[in-house]
């Protein structure tokens, strides 16, 4: 009966994942059918493969744009993690004057549409000279990450036993010794979890990267729009680039998925 | 305790005073704790404190072709106020996020259920359920032009030609079906990060209140009504304010899937922003609308803040 | 000098033009001594990706050679070099020594001053190769395009343009000859006026399980498809091969909106009545389904922007590749002015670039015959010209898409740029979805255009510059 049950939803389970993830491996198909077949009607489902659209893809240099999107990504989450860690820490364990005004300021700060903060950004970038520079994209990330980062890791201080900490306060460790050796390690799972979708969100960013990047920034979603040509859409190395962007992140959350679960739940639920 | 009593304390009134054991007080940290949240703080009042405070002092000038001019008081917020385009967006992104997100949430509390019963694979299936998620919403807008494309779509062909369905509609170029076209867009994207963070939820309830239960001979469905939605509210309060914030702000996949149209079937605000700003370069009352919606959404935010810390224990 | 001789220099000549593109030898002119003041100066140009201008791309280094200039030359995407380009200018940050400009963008970039006239550096003979020819460029594209109030700005370096597109297997068909013949008393052959369109989009609209040149039909099939999603340029197909070609227009002469004018009327609703032999999903068409849609053979003509037929027309690309026919954009059976639809694109000098000498050497190349010639070699014959001479190149007359090359020669007759009104985009953007649902049969033509008349004269009551 038991294991029945178990079998009737694990075919439901895999029934709705194989529904979700169609129309992804279809773009998957799509990255070696040979173009003309690309909308074929009926649809093609079996085909002769062709390498065709991943050549061009790499001819064209767009693994370049992976590499200037880790960086991008992979550096503004490095930073997020570095200053927003103790900020969360701090919101969770000590009395801080006015803490709910500056958590609401925290989330404030997401609040804004990014397509009208842009121009402000562009125009005062365009002043100090932030434009297409990688600091520039980093800083500009932070809008919309610092505030995730810090409210989904405050959730998890909350949840730390502060038993350990008093321990070691005992033993004599001062509260900067006592944050990096007893609360950072505690607190892995929750940071990797948090950093791994303030990476996902910098990775897969579109409108910042595109007005404030340029030629020496472009990422990947930047790039993409290029493969749409005045002469025509370049489907197969949209499908190219498209699979190859996931893939990075893909195989991040299979290996980091018990932690992404985990820090999913915000905290906000204490077991 | 009750069984049917959530095992986590009773939502505080008032700030959950310092944990540590040690001498209580603000005054026994000194700065320390201020020093923690400093670099965080100084770098989002640069980052976003500045360009925003940028926006309210665009959104106060006459500007015209990105040159700022004389004072305009609130003239381009009245411009705002009385165009009915900003008006006809907004209730387009209301009517947008009232049946996304609902169903998201609903979707994702569905999913996150069938997954917590055990069910096996879930290395993999986890995963893949979330790939939607991971993906750039410039590609999931390009994904989803090849699925619904008039005529030349996968789905338009095997859906709406092969078995006669809606025949004679391309459901982005129908006024009146274009909107739910988008919705299922974002509900596809989105419901796996809601059911993957209620599944997380599931996963760390308590057991003790259900094994009493299980002895007091309530049914799953009492348990899930008397423990499961209680003992996740706090949760569920979070994700969907993330969620409802994000979901009005969506943008690229409208923009490149009908791209407001057809007439202004779906011209959301983030779209309305958008043409203002850059296909118009009207910066004044661009930057206005910038305004008005974070007033509008911190209002909101807030709002929802202080109804969550009482009546959910959130926050 | 003997004629023998002659004849071995000019070939001399013509084979160093070939080598070092730019190169007037004839003149005693050149680009080396042109730009001695400036080498090792640094420009960027921002233009637009397409395949010629990729293949431009290749050449630039030999510009770099000759002249000791160092080109920075960006290529981004079609809606990316509008909102970059526009930005840069607008803002001041002046990152761009020259612009790539759509012919819409001039009015709102003219109107804020931050294009530079070229009229003193067109003076300078230091600067300017005698061969340079501007009576050569396309009109009225070029100065439609680049002249404002006696000055010019700019040139004229991609010349986009729409044609007719049709399927000639279908119209070669002998069983569909007869029937179409019967029907309508004339013969079944590409479209020269906007009646007979309709006519053969009605002939071609077959539903599923009919006959199609003798083929049984395993789907819908339409008989013509156009671009109808809002924003792209669904309006400027409306306006130039519609509207125009019934004697109307958007402005008058002044630039007073005149929306409402009987003639836009009748044009609106025309080309709203080809919207019943469409496919469903023509209001999210964009430019680039269009062409997607003819390559699958979901249609039998169209109306489509010719450099998109290029990348669908060959081998490898679509199975109907070679099946296709091509035509002007056809006129008005009872019009007394004809209209194509045209988008002559520039390269213009930044306000704010720090140098627009070396910037304008850069420019003159680029249009220069003997790049533009030595462009379209390399790419065997595929692009569209910015100069008369070029339809007469040998990689032109002899190339595949010969045919193509006629229509659009003939197109390029009858269009030019768009007006110059700075809120031009705002217009466009409420006259649009205006006329989309005019399209979807959700508004008369009538109403449309007065609702639209209303609302452009909210946005501007004289419109152009």
């Amino acid at each position: 009966m038991r294991s029945s049950r178990v079998a009737l939803f694990t075919i439901l389970a895999v029934a709705w994942a194989a529904l979700a993830i169609f129309p992804v491996l279809w773009m998957a198909a799509m990255t070696v059918k040979p173009e003309a077949l690309m909308f074929a009607r009926p649809p093609a489902w079996s085909f002769t493969p062709t390498l065709e659209h991943l050549h061009y893809v790499v001819a064209e240099g767009f693994a370049w744009s992976l590499v200037r999107s880790l960086m991008v990504a992979g550096l503004s989450t490095l930073l997020i993690v570095v200053i927003g860690t103790p900020a969360a820490y701090a919101f969770a364990r000590f009395p801080i004057r006015r803490r709910d005004d500056l958590l609401l300021f925290v989330l404030a700060t997401r609040l804004a549409p990014p397509v009208a903060l842009v121009i402000p950004f562009y125009l005062i970038y365009a002043r100090v000279g932030l434009l297409d520079t990688y600091v520039g994209l980093i800083l500009a990330y932070l809008t919309f990450n610092l505030s995730f980062y810090v409210w989904v890791l405050w959730s998890f201080c909350r949840d730390l036993p502060p038993e350990l900490e008093e321990a070691a306060r005992a033993d004599g460790y001062s509260r900067t010794r006592v944050l990096l050796h007893v609360v950072l390690p505690l607190l892995r799972p929750g940071i990797i979890a948090t950093s791994v979708l303030c990476f996902i969100f910098a990775w897969n960013e579109f409108l910042y990267a595109f007005m404030l990047g340029g030629k020496a920034v472009e990422t990947l979603p930047v790039a993409v729009p290029k493969l749409i040509t005045s002469q025509g859409v370049k489907w197969g190395e949209l499908s190219v680039v498209g699979i190859a962007a996931l893939v990075p992140i893909l195989a991040a959350v299979f290996v980091l998925q018990r932690h992404i679960v985990r820090g999913l739940t915000m905290g906000a639920v204490k077991g | 305790m009750h069984p049917l009593t959530p095992s986590k304390d009773p939502a505080p009134l008032t700030l959950p005073s310092p944990q540590g054991g040690e001498g209580g007080g603000e005054s026994g940290y000194g700065w320390f704790p201020y020093a923690l949240i400093a670099p965080a703080m100084l770098m989002l009042v640069v980052v976003a404190l500045v360009p925003f405070l940028y926006t309210v002092y665009l959104s106060l000038h006459e500007i015209r072709h990105a040159q700022v001019g004389d004072w305009a008081g609130l003239a381009n917020y009245r411009t705002l106020l009385a165009n009915p385009r900003f008006w006809h967006s907004a209730g387009i992104s209301l009517l947008f996020i009232a049946i996304a997100v609902p169903l998201e949430f609903g979707l994702g509390l569905a999913g996150a259920l069938i997954l917590n019963q055990g069910v096996r694979l879930r290395s993999i299936i986890i995963p893949v359920l979330f790939v939607p998620t991971m993906m750039a919403p410039v590609v999931v807008a390009i994904l989803w032009k090849i699925m619904l494309a008039g005529s030349w779509g996968l789905l338009s062909y095997n859906v709406i030609e092969r078995f006669g369905i809606l025949t004679g509609t391309s459901v982005l170029a129908s006024p009146s079906l274009a909107l739910y076209a988008l919705v299922l867009v974002d509900v596809w994207q989105w419901t796996p990060f809601m059911m993957l963070a209620f599944f997380a939820g599931l996963q760390s309830l308590p057991l003790t209140p259900y094994r009493a239960a299980a002895v007091d001979g309530a049914s799953d469905l009492q348990a899930f009504r008397r423990l499961t939605l209680p003992l996740m509210a706090p949760l569920m309060a979070v994700i969907g304010l993330l969620r409802l914030i994000d979901a009005f702000k969506v943008f690229d996949t409208i923009f490149l899937l009908t791209g407001g149209g057809p007439g202004t079937a779906t011209e959301s605000t983030s779209l309305f922003v958008y043409k203002t700003v850059f296909d118009f370069w009207d910066l004044g009352p661009a930057s206005a609308t910038a305004v008005v919606i974070w007033i509008m959404f911190f209002a909101f935010a807030n709002g929802f803040y202080q109804i969550a810390r009482r009546k959910l224990g959130a926050f | 000098m003997s004629a023998k001789r002659r004849m071995w220099m000019s070939l001399l000549a013509i084979a160093m033009m070939a080598v070092v593109p730019g190169s007037a030898a004839a003149q005693g002119w050149s680009y080396k001594d042109a730009a001695k003041p400036y080498a090792g100066r640094s420009i960027t140009i921002l233009d637009e990706v397409t395949p010629l201008q990729e293949n431009m791309r290749t050449l630039v280094p030999e510009f770099e050679k000759a002249t000791g200039i160092k080109v920075d030359y960006q290529l981004l995407n079609h809606f990316e070099v509008i909102s970059k380009g526009q930005a840069d200018m607008l803002s001041g940050r002046g990152a761009y020594d020259a612009v790539m400009l759509h012919s819409p963008q001039m009015g709102l970039l003219l109107d804020a001053g931050v294009i530079r006239p070229i009229d003193d550096l067109l003076g300078n003979k230091a600067l300017t190769n005698p061969g340079l020819d501007r009576a050569d460029f396309i009109e009225p594209a070029a100065d439609s395009l680049t002249k404002f109030r006696g000055k010019t700005y700019g040139f004229l370096n991609w010349n986009y343009n729409v044609v007719y597109w049709a399927r000639g297997d279908l119209f070669g068909h002998a069983e569909e000859k007869t029937a179409f013949k019967k029907k309508y008393g004339y013969d079944l052959a590409p479209a020269k006026t906007l009646q007979q369109m309709r006519d053969i989009a009605e002939f071609f609209t077959r539903k599923k399980g009919e006959k199609l040149a003798g083929q049984t039909l395993d789907s819908d099939f339409y008989g013509i498809v156009m671009e109808g999603i809002k924003g792209g340029t669904t309006l400027w197909t409306v306006l130039n091969a519609f509207v125009k070609n019934f004697g109307g227009d958007i402005f008058d002469a002044e630039g007073k909106p005149t929306v409402n004018r009987p003639e836009n009327v009748a044009a609106v609703k025309f080309w709203a009545d080809l919207w019943k032999f469409s496919p469903p999903g023509q209001a999210e068409y964009s430019l680039i389904d269009v062409p997607t849609v003819m390559g699958n053979g979901i249609a039998a003509q169209t109306l489509a922007w010719s450099d998109f037929v290029l990348g669908i027309d060959q081998p490898g690309k679509s199975k109907l590749a070679g099946k296709f026919v091509y035509a002007g954009s056809p006129a008005n059976a009872q019009g007394k002015k004809r209209s194509a639809e045209t988008e002559p694109s520039g390269i213009v000098i930044s306000k704010h670039s720090k140098q627009p000498e070396a910037t304008y050497l850069f420019l003159q190349w680029m249009v220069d015959k003997s790049t533009q010639q030595i462009l379209f070699d390399k790419s065997g014959g595929a692009g569209v010209p910015i100069r008369n001479s070029t339809w007469a190149l040998p990689s032109v007359k002899q190339s595949k898409f010969a045919g193509l090359y006629v229509a659009m020669q003939e197109s390029l007759k009858y269009g030019s740029a768009k007006p110059k009104a700075p809120k031009l985009f705002e217009v466009m953007d409420v006259l649009v979805g205006l006329v989309q649902e005019v399209g979807l049969g959700k508004k008369t033509a009538d109403q449309a255009m007065k609702e639209g008349q209303e609302k452009v004269q909210a946005i501007c009551a004289k419109c152009t510059l």
